[in-house]
């Protein structure tokens, strides 16, 4: 371990890094020979430690700073594999090779660099003793041993069930790379999560709202309970045939289906993306993918909840059931509600406080006010994942409109990195734990019947609720557009991490098996075929957002007042649900004005009596947007941008034409028209889409955005 | 199955405390920001963002203190166990049939015993020290060195690096002395136990007081631009500090003589001396290396078009830097700040702008949370930590001794330098250095690495009431000093640029003989070879090393050099042009500054290059890019809105 020697592996990547596909080979031999030693190395001071007790202290110590060395390796092994998988990355995306997406190619080195651990690494035995101290009653967090007139401090790490003890002695290496499945939950996921929840595409997603949550909610609870019937099917098939060695009961089928019914097309997303594939199919997709999370996550937490009364654990019991439904309910509504009060005392102090003339610290209490939320969640007993999803949601439509232009950059990028690093990571780990998650259960009937239940269970999800959805829909749900997303189904992050979560039982380690099985099979093969299954199904790609909406600008003609026009009425009535209308009205004249700086002043919303209120809620910007002497240059651009997203949301709103929202857009519409013509507000327009599109692909030049 | 629900809720509840405590940092440093908004807002400088972390830290920790009731008191019970002979690091507990996990965290002496007993909400507010080293110093490093003023770095290298190492070492001795003397009286005043305190121990406490962090007095020296040759030195001089600190401390705390721990004994000494430099050189070597990879891999792919997978290849292999050093048992905390200076200063030209600007704001963002939260918990800790020792000879003693070694460390060596240099380090600035010793988060994490024994308690105690005091009082103090001082505040770059424009072509021949008094020549031959073959290689800019390299490494030289260090004129690219328009625009601003000395090559390129403009304006573009980036450092605003 001479600092020469570690600096090879740079120099020798400097070498391959020009034909990447050779590289990987000597430096993970290299990473292995690291850990070799390092494993050699423990284990000696390991084998003089028998000596004296003086002796052996050291060797803790020793031991102590191994494994600190060990853990570093084994980061850096992680570390080692993204860096691999962005260098492949940016060939691909160079060449334009689009069948392995980058969480594709994180799996594949992920699993070379996990045969290698495990044919690689001698099993190395630790130093556990197991030993009965009769004083405990409980365990504690701490433990204070006293060994011989010493004391040591010893912290909790885990419950192990009896059958695994033997596995606890085995391979130091192995045990190293496994991280703790806490780990996805509190560290990794949350910014995929929040990423995903901030960067929804505003306009679309609002649009298709309904049918989203449509498919988030009744999809998933309709896909959890077919996967689960079918899997029970299989399970007692399995039993008749002998194949079954434990107990795996109806709610362990149920809450299969739920971890497996998150689905996470993450590649097929970013595909569309790069190709631009029609917005509506990628906001339906998206949108589904990332409340489906949610959703699965609650649900199956609420699964494990069920807990019948009686001795018999595993028979139907209506209370039992209606207490897991309640548990869903009020879990789902602690979250959301969690999630959407932070952003708003987010959008509440970005409004108030002039922080955006320091963008580091507006960004930092960004990040730390969307963090809180999931601790906040976490420490109240709610599920932290979901609360961030909403928060997410909530920071985009109000918080991002009081940032200033550079905060809106750095969260976007930020978060963006963050995603990024994060979810390879996941992938990366997947790939590895093939082969270093040491109680893998395989079982082909499982197995093979998983397959099939998810293939179905997405079918009897998507067919069925398009074709209600269409019943309702103006804009029907092609026919290309529903195979398109029952081919979307990929598992991914979320499935994986809800699997991890409990790997206790017989029943669980042969569902993580299974999981991992399904989320390899689904991302390489159904995420390679993307492209091909586009252009089989005849969907239209190339589609810029920003030439989308020449509809939607009749319907925002319409708005202003310029004459009625009957289709364009009828058309959005039929397309949102009242309820929805109700909510972007709510929304436009009461919401944005308090929590933003953006639309209509409160004064003329709210009426006359509450005017006090009204005037000190209201900010001073929405006021000055009116006159029109404004000396302020950045002022002026920030309440420009602020004027976009109004309209960009009102061409949304467009699609509830109640009163009093046509009156306060047409006073601001003549207002408009005083200072300048109807070209400002359509290039306005425009503008606003181009916000959208630079936020669906991450990868467009942000400079443009100021240009 | 009912047990089982039971320890699980027990997890959950663990869990939940852990959720629970990160809120309550969360919470302080959401407090810290709006008041330091308001702060800057009113232009109110007597307490920087650190000092009101700390504040709020102190209030917070008090509250924990006094407000919470003591509830899990029966976790500390000790348990003796018969048969166990040593402590293995994982224990397997067997609780009625239940099996629990331990892992080893440390050994505790025997007075320590009765805190842990205390509160458990005071327990978990406790990091573990490790957290400071692994987590949160890391990204504060990197930051130092990425943003380290290129510029002025380079050209008061010579007096950094005495300040730096000398500085340390002059200070660490003179503390160790005095605090020796100090422990010495107050064993003869029968307020300490003989044989508890040795030299070493002093020492160790001398080299971790070492390490200043005058964050507070930079962002004020920042906010008023007061003389970028002040501030560079005093940046300098505080991150070199640091890395030497850290790697002092470590070999002196290894320093283990045979026989007698308290006798001198030359093989241990020299054993010591080894262990530092080749921890020293090695984690340097370690930290440049993974920064000359990263500069290898965005010259030669052209990850440029995808920003965010360079800055994220950037951020990883940075981190890298950290890991392999630890993982060699190296101190990852010097390779970093090595690996940030080195990115600084090839890999950053290699960037496409929208990824510096990326990593720019991504390691400032992670800086200025890891900075808020050390100092946050240092407020913290002084009601939280549960096994203080407040001694207050020990406290009075320390106080006289980093004032005396502060004074013992920057007058002597600048009347050495002032005989060296060309531009003299005046009384004023000496002055203000001497007041800038402030002691940080460096200090405090080296600090409370250890506190097992009883001396490394009070000196863990002592380090953080002086890190209050220096904090509150000489950051506060700053303002004040600086116009007592009469140092010119004020001073815009690009200001101090104008004063002398029209004297640079004429100054040409002085330069050179400025530079050659200035720097030493090893200095000079550094700045040749980076210049020449260094830059070709890893970068974009400079020569062509076509030109540089000798006639018969001419293929190797083809290949290495990038393509567009010579093809210059037919670039049909536009966003290349685009950013070498502003490589150039920059580049016009450049010269005059470094008026003061430039190396001799830049000089003549500048009178050639009327005739041959493109070539010679890449080169210069590369130096031009290190001014745009302290501008953009500066107003990191303004950047980007036009």
């Amino acid at each position: 371990m001479e600092p020469g020697d570690t600096a090879r592996p740079g120099s020798r990547r400097v070498v391959g890094a020009l034909p990447p596909r050779l590289l990987p080979l000597p430096l993970m031999l290299l990473l292995l020979g690291w850990g070799l030693r390092a494993g050699a190395a423990a284990s000696s001071s390991g084998a003089s430690a028998e000596d004296s007790s003086a002796m052996e202290e050291l060797a803790t110590e020793k031991e102590a700073e191994e494994s600190h060395r060990q853990d570093s390796v084994s980061l850096l092994t992680f570390i080692l594999l993204l860096t691999l998988t962005i260098l492949t990355i940016w060939l691909f995306k160079h060449r334009r090779v689009r069948f392995l997406h980058e969480t594709g190619l994180a799996m594949i080195y992920g699993l070379i660099v996990g045969v290698i651990l495990r044919y690689g690494t001698p099993a190395t035995s630790g130093h556990d003793k197991s030993l009965s101290c009769s004083q405990e009653d409980r365990a504690f967090s701490t433990l204070l041993v006293n060994v011989s007139g010493k004391f040591f401090e010893y912290t909790l790490k885990g419950e192990i069930s009896p059958g695994k003890i033997n596995n606890v002695e085995q391979n130091d290496m192995l045990r190293k790379v496994t991280f703790d499945p806490e780990v996805f939950f509190n560290i990794l996921l949350p910014p995929i999560i929040f990423h995903a929840g901030y960067s929804l595409k505003k306009r679309h997603f609002f649009r298709n709202l309904g049918s989203i949550l449509a498919y988030a909610f009744l999809g998933t609870a309709v896909s959890c309970f077919i996967i689960g019937n079918l899997m029970y099917g299989v399970v007692k098939l399995m039993k008749i045939v002998g194949q079954l060695s434990d107990k795996f009961y109806y709610t362990d089928c149920l809450f299969f289906g739920a971890i497996i019914s998150a689905t996470d097309p993450v590649t097929v997303l970013a595909i569309f993306n790069e190709l631009h594939a029609d917005v509506d199919l990628y906001a339906l997709l998206f949108g589904e993918s990332v409340l489906n999370d949610a959703v699965a996550i609650v649900l199956s937490s609420s699964i494990v909840a069920y807990q019948p009364a009686g001795l018999n654990t595993h028979t139907f019991d209506a209370a039992a059931f209606f207490k897991s439904v309640g548990i869903f309910l009020g879990i789902f509504s602690g979250s959301f509600t969690m999630g959407a009060v932070t952003g708003v005392v987010t959008a509440l102090v970005t409004k108030f406080t002039k922080l955006h003339c320091f963008p580091l610290l507006e960004t930092a209490l960004f990040f730390l006010m969307s963090w809180s939320t999931f601790l906040l969640a976490e420490a109240c007993g709610f599920t932290g994942v979901v609360a961030v999803l909403f928060c997410g949601i909530t920071q985009a439509h109000y918080t991002y409109n009081n940032l200033s232009v550079e905060s809106r950059s750095r969260t976007k990028q930020l978060f963006e990195v963050l995603h990024f690093l994060a979810e390879n990571f996941i992938f990366s780990y997947m790939g590895l734990a093939l082969f270093t998650f040491q109680k893998h259960v395989f079982s082909p009937i499982f197995i093979i019947g998983a397959f099939v239940a998810i293939f179905l269970g997405r079918a009897a999800h998507i067919y069925p609720l398009s074709f209600f959805l269409n019943l309702g829909r103006r804009h029907k749900i092609g026919w290309n557009f529903q195979h398109m997303m029952m081919f979307s189904g990929l598992r991914g992050a979320m499935a994986f991490a809800l699997a991890i979560r409990d790997t206790a039982s017989y029943a669980r380690q042969m569902m993580f098996t299974t999981t991992l099985l399904i989320v390899f099979f689904t991302v390489w093969i159904v995420g390679g075929g993307t492209t091909p299954m586009l252009s089989w199904l005849n969907i239209r790609v190339g589609v810029d957002p920003d030439q989308d909406p020449p509809p939607n600008n009749d319907s925002f003609q319409v708005l202003q007042g310029d004459g009625p026009d009957p289709t364009g009425g009828s058309r959005t009535k039929q397309e949102s649900a009242w309820i929805f209308r109700l909510w972007y009205s709510f929304d436009h004249n009461y919401l944005k004005p308090i929590l933003t700086h953006s639309g209509p002043p409160l004064t003329t919303t709210l009426p006359a009596w509450c005017g006090l209120l009204a005037r000190c809620l209201t900010s001073p910007q929405v006021y000055d947007n009116q006159e029109p002497l404004r000396e302020d240059d950045s002022d002026f651009i920030l309440t420009e941008g602020d004027l976009t997203l109004t309209y960009g949301d009102s061409t949304v709103t467009a699609n509830g034409s109640s009163g009093s929202h046509t009156a306060s857009m047409s006073l601001e519409g003549s207002r408009r028209i005083k200072s300048s013509s109807e070209e400002v507000l359509d290039r306005d327009l425009g503008m606003g889409d181009q916000k959208v599109s630079s936020r669906g692909t991450p990868l467009v030049f942000p400079l443009q955005e100021n240009a | 199955m009912r047990r089982q629900l039971m320890a699980g809720k027990d997890g959950d509840r663990f869990q939940h405390q852990g959720a629970v405590e990160l809120l309550v940092f969360n919470f302080l440093l959401i407090l810290t920001i709006l008041t330091i908004w308001l702060f800057k807002n009113h232009r109110f400088r007597f307490l920087h963002e650190t000092g009101g972390a700390m504040v709020y830290g102190l209030i917070m920790g008090l509250i924990l203190r006094y407000a919470t009731a003591p509830t899990d008191t029966e976790s500390g019970t000790v348990y003796d166990c018969g048969p166990l002979s040593f402590s293995p690091s994982t224990l397997l507990v067997n609780i009625t049939d239940q099996v629990y996990e331990y892992k080893y965290k440390r050994e505790i002496s025997q007075h320590n015993i009765s805190p842990h007993q205390g509160n458990a909400i005071l327990e978990k507010m406790t990091f573990d020290p490790e957290i400071f080293f692994n987590v949160l110093l890391p990204p504060i490093i990197f930051h130092a060195g990425y943003s380290l003023k290129k510029r002025h770095f380079f050209q008061n290298l010579g007096s950094i690096l005495t300040y730096a190492f000398l500085g340390t070492a002059i200070s660490c001795i003179i503390i160790g002395l005095i605090m020796y003397g100090f422990v010495k009286a107050m064993v003869s005043a029968d307020q300490l136990k003989n044989g508890d305190f040795h030299f070493t121990d002093c020492l160790f406490f001398g080299s971790l007081m070492s390490a200043t962090d005058p964050v507070t007095v930079l962002a004020i020296f920042h906010e008023l631009h007061v003389d970028p040759d002040l501030y560079t030195l005093l940046f300098g001089e505080s991150v070199l500090n640091d890395a030497v600190a850290i790697v002092l401390t470590y070999s002196i705390s290894i320093y283990s003589p045979k026989e007698n721990p308290n006798a001198f004994d030359t093989a241990a000494f020299f054993q010591s001396v080894g262990n530092f430099l080749g921890i020293f050189a090695g984690s340097f070597a370690m930290g440049s290396a993974y920064a000359v990879v990263t500069a290898l891999l965005t010259k030669f792919t052209k990850l440029c078009e995808f920003p965010m997978l360079e800055t994220g290849l950037f951020f990883l292999l940075s981190w890298s830097a950290f890991l392999s050093a630890e993982a060699a048992g190296l101190t990852g905390i010097v390779a970093v700040l090595f690996c940030g200076v080195t990115q600084a200063h090839y890999t950053y030209n290699n960037l496409s702008p929208d990824s510096k600007m990326r990593t720019k704001q991504l390691f400032e963002f992670m800086n200025f949370l890891a900075e808020n939260v050390i100092f946050c918990y240092m407020g913290l800790a002084l009601f939280t930590f549960q096994n203080h020792i407040f001694n207050a000879v020990f406290i009075l003693g320390a106080f006289l001794a980093i004032v005396v070694a502060r004074a013992c460390n920057i007058y002597p060596l600048s009347f050495l330098l002032n005989l060296g240099r060309k531009q003299k380090v005046p009384w004023n600035f000496q002055h203000m250095m001497m007041f800038s010793g402030l002691r940080g988060a460096i200090a405090f994490a080296l600090a409370i690495r250890n506190t097992e024994s009883q001396p490394k308690q009070m000196m863990f105690t002592t380090t953080l009431l002086l890190v209050f005091f220096t904090v509150w009082v000489f950051g506060g103090g700053t303002t004040p000093m600086l116009t007592w001082l009469q140092i010119r505040v004020g001073v815009d770059l690009d200001e101090y640029v104008k004063e002398d424009p029209s004297s640079h072509q004429e100054a040409n021949k002085l330069d050179k003989n400025m530079t050659k008094t200035e720097s030493a020549r090893l200095f000079q031959m550094w700045y040749g070879f980076d210049h020449k073959y260094l830059k070709p290689i890893l970068t974009h800019s400079g020569p062509p090393l076509t030109a540089t390299l000798p006639a018969w490494c001419g293929p190797l030289s083809r290949l290495l050099t990038s393509p567009q260090a010579y093809a210059e004129h037919l670039k049909e690219d536009d966003v290349e042009c685009i950013v070498n328009q502003d490589e150039l625009a920059m580049n016009y601003q450049e010269p005059s500054p470094s008026a003061g000395r430039p190396p001799t090559k830049l000089s003549l390129d500048k009178k050639a290059s009327p005739q041959t403009p493109s070539k010679e304006n890449l080169y210069e573009g590369d130096l031009g890019l290190g001014s745009y980036e302290l501008k953009l450092e500066q107003t990191p605003g303004q950047s980007q809105m036009d």
